[in-house]
């Protein structure tokens, strides 16, 4: 009998254990592709961060520049630079990594960390020559 | 000729009945046979859920000797619930603009479940709630962050707003007297209640698991009993400890207005 119940307690418990374990880094990038796609994002503000901490604040405005990431995973901006992107957690970093094609036929590819996405904000990230650019776009 | 036909009749429904009797025999045979088989051969597993099975009524009629006068009662309503969060210092990369997911009302759901109500020792009034709720939960953040250049407040967390619950409830009844308690009756209640969220947590939750699977709440209420026709009750029932994860805390709180009436009355 208290062997039975011995297995029972082991089974059950291991059923506990195993059944809380969730797959939250799939859910992170799920999440996020369902912010981002099949919306137009304007770019609102471009704020450039130097090593010495200086700032350079520029208002862009929402007709001059502006991207699109349709959920079948194209993408194209107002540049005419258009070709596939992917949302991958990297070293626990969300990015967007894009492989494109400018007007020219020049292949590009770039790689934006995601700072934070919501329903109509999106602020993306990189860092070139000690400088760091943060990109603020809004969902029209 | 038309003779020789009803012969061949009756000898054919005949034969019919002799062949339907044999397979009741061996039928009846072949049950007589397990039942034996039953008797002689050993039966490890059965027996294990007989001693199981046994051992758990001794235990449950020593534990409940004291619990007596019980009556199954089955009720349904409408319940108001409102979540209160308190999010400072969850990071998340995910923003919800606060001017769209706060709605600081009690927004309406629904139960239903079964009752036993009895008197401990025959003197103390009490019941065993089991329940089925729905909640739509309305939100109140109570701090929110921005996100500069950007103009308005946002939050790192976006509570659920729908969530299945099981719950389990106790309470201890109190009579309170007034005028001819032989027809009407008003209670006051007050208890625990252990709460099994069922529903699966949305998208924006699962990026880290943020909802507890269990919670606490506290039970306080009047129930107004009339000639044991059917009993209308109203009760809050408050969250004793966060619903989410550290350091989010959310605490929900909701009334629950409903009917209960006699199992036995109705079926």
């Amino acid at each position: 009998m208290k062997r039975y119940l011995y297995g029972l307690w082991v089974v059950s418990t291991s059923l506990l254990i195993f059944s809380c374990s969730k797959d939250t880094a799939g859910a992170e990038t799920a999440l996020a592709q369902q912010f981002i796609q099949d919306k137009t994002w304007y770019l609102d503000y471009s704020i450039v961060s130097s090593a010495s901490g200086e700032k350079t604040k520029s208002y862009v405005g929402q007709s001059t520049y502006f991207i699109n990431f349709l959920s079948n995973g194209s993408t194209k901006d107002s540049d005419g630079i258009s070709g596939s992107y992917t949302i991958e957690k990297t070293n626990n970093q969300l990015q967007i990594h894009v492989q494109a094609k400018t007007s020219a036929a020049n292949s590009v590819a770039f790689i934006y960390n995601l700072e934070t996405v919501g329903a109509q904000n999106l602020v993306l990230f990189y860092q070139t020559n000690n400088q760091l650019t943060k990109l603020y776009y809004s969902a029209k | 000729m038309f003779r020789k036909k009803i012969k061949y009749f009756i000898a054919f429904i005949l034969l019919l009945l002799a062949g339907q009797s044999f397979a009741q025999d061996t039928t009846s045979n072949m049950l007589y046979q397990k039942q034996l088989d039953r008797l002689y051969l050993k039966r490890p597993f059965s027996e294990v859920v007989a001693g199981f099975k046994n051992s758990v009524k001794v235990k449950w009629n020593k534990a409940f000797v004291n619990f007596a006068n019980n009556e199954t009662y089955l009720f349904a309503g409408m319940n108001l619930s409102k979540q209160t969060i308190t999010s400072q210092n969850y990071q998340s990369a995910f923003n919800y603009k606060l001017d769209i997911i706060n709605k600081n009302v009690f927004n309406p759901g629904y139960f239903g479940g079964v009752r036993i109500d009895g008197k401990y020792k025959e003197k103390y009034p009490y019941s065993f709630s089991f329940a089925l709720n729905k909640y739509a939960t309305g939100t109140n953040y109570k701090n929110g962050k921005s996100i500069e250049p950007y103009i308005g407040t946002f939050s790192n967390f976006k509570a659920e707003q729908q969530m299945l619950i099981l719950s389990f409830a106790a309470h201890y009844k109190y009579n309170m007297v007034l005028g001819d308690t032989s027809k009407r009756k008003l209670y006051f209640v007050a208890g625990p209640s252990l709460d099994f969220r069922f529903s699966n947590q949305s998208l924006d939750n699962r990026v880290n698991n943020l909802y507890k699977a269990i919670f606490v709440k506290a039970d306080l209420g009047i129930e107004f009993d009339n000639q044991s026709y059917y009993t209308l009750f109203l009760h809050y029932k408050q969250g004793v400890h966060s619903i989410t994860k550290s350091p989010i805390k959310d605490y929900i709180g909701s009334f629950e207005l409903g009917m209960l009436i006699k199992a036995s009355d109705l079926f």
